[in-house]
């Protein structure tokens, strides 16, 4: 009895991750903090021709706006926020972003290989 | 912190400011009423007020996708709401007073969700300094100016329109409005790009060598016609299908209700 219930419960486990891969879940990701006005880390590398998740949270109280000209992205993050923002696919090559609301300290880019 | 806070509130104001000049232009050129102006101004600010105080809860809708989808929206409303203005406008011109009252709601909504819209970050922009009271001032001072130029370019076309010869302000206003409108439906598929809604692609060309969009023309080309130094091939069909089915829809109107030779020799004998 317990030996068939597991058996299901593994079954059911198994196609969830499935489901979980097909369904975006497989897209690498990549992790980006902004803490006290800065980008960290402010280089992230990335693979080349492939989409990618970028997941940016926002451990400052105050709103950031994550965006890039050459990734074609904008995005407000409020204070205390965590964003998703899919970027790419991109041929091999290095694309600044910046913070809009504090571009001179807000800096980084993505560095795709 | 005064430069980049003029450069932030700018870049939003002209966006909405443009629109609202061009309206405005127009509701002067068919003798509409002005009021609505202050109505949909004011309906802006309160939406971009409260947009702005539930950014968090908004972004956190649909797995994330919330403000993109949002905007997205607010822009193809904006689309539609452009495609019934035009037409109207033309019909309008040719046929006299037509439905002049849905043409000035059509307007207000307009004007309302473009401020709602742009207004919204400022405010967000704005808020922040609630944490840095010493800075406020200048980052006040600093948005005050943005707003005064995006304003002061906005009243240049709004002059230049209306100081255009009778004949051609119409159709610079359609040409305008049609760009204008198109480039709404580019910026919306690149949101909807951004959240995964629509596959990100490769882009069709680039064009950042020649014009950057960081530079100060192409920041203006951006504000007034969504310029887009690398679209993916969605942005692109997205961008010609909007402007099509925008012409097609002109070009008939224009031809349904351009006075008849038989109206135009009527009239000129009434005159003699």
């Amino acid at each position: 009895m317990y030996s068939e219930i597991n058996r299901y419960a593994r079954r059911v486990l198994r196609i969830l991750l499935v489901a979980m891969a097909v369904c975006g879940a497989g897209y690498p990701e990549v992790t980006l903090e902004i803490r006290d006005h800065l980008f960290i880390p402010s280089e992230l590398v990335v693979p080349a021709n492939t989409k990618v998740k970028l997941v940016v949270y926002n451990r400052d109280p105050t709103p950031e706006e994550f965006e890039s000209y050459e990734l074609n992205r904008e995005k407000v993050i409020v204070g205390g926020q965590r964003a998703i923002i899919f970027i790419g696919p991109l041929a091999p090559g290095e694309y600044l972003f910046f913070g809009e609301f504090n571009p001179k300290t807000a800096q980084g880019k993505v560095i795709a290989r | 912190m005064l430069l980049s806070s003029v450069i932030i509130v700018l870049r939003e104001v002209l966006e909405a400011a443009m629109l609202l000049c061009i309206l405005l232009a127009m509701s002067r050129f068919m003798k509409l009423r002005m009021r609505w102006f202050y109505i949909s101004l004011a309906a802006g600010v309160a939406g971009a007020v409260a947009y702005g105080n539930h950014l968090a809860a908004i972004s956190d809708l649909f797995d994330g996708a919330g403000q993109e989808l949002l905007d997205a929206g607010l822009q193809i409303a904006i689309y539609l709401l452009l495609l019934a203005i035009l037409p109207l406008m033309i019909i309008n011109h040719h046929r006299g007073s037509y439905r002049p009252a849905l043409l000035q709601c059509a307007m207000l909504a307009a004007v309302a969700l473009a401020v709602l819209r742009e207004g919204a970050e400022i405010y967000v922009y704005l808020s922040a300094f609630r944490y840095q009271p010493q800075l406020f001032s200048g980052v006040l001072t600093g948005a005050l100016l943005g707003v005064g130029i995006g304003f002061s370019i906005g009243a240049l076309c709004y002059y230049l329109l209306l100081g255009l010869p009778r004949r051609y302000t119409l159709l610079a206003t359609c040409v305008l409005l049609t760009l204008v409108g198109a480039g709404m439906c580019a910026q919306a598929a690149q949101m909807l790009i951004q959240v995964d809604w629509l596959p990100a692609q490769a882009p069709l060309w680039d064009t950042s060598a020649l014009l950057p969009e960081e530079s100060l023309p192409g920041q203006l080309l951006y504000a007034l016609l969504s310029y887009e130094a690398s679209p993916t091939p969605i942005e692109v069909a997205f961008y010609s299908v909007s402007l099509a089915l925008m012409v097609l829809l002109l070009g008939i109107t224009h031809y349904a209700c351009r006075p008849s030779c038989e109206e135009l020799s009527r009239a000129r004998a009434k005159q003699a």
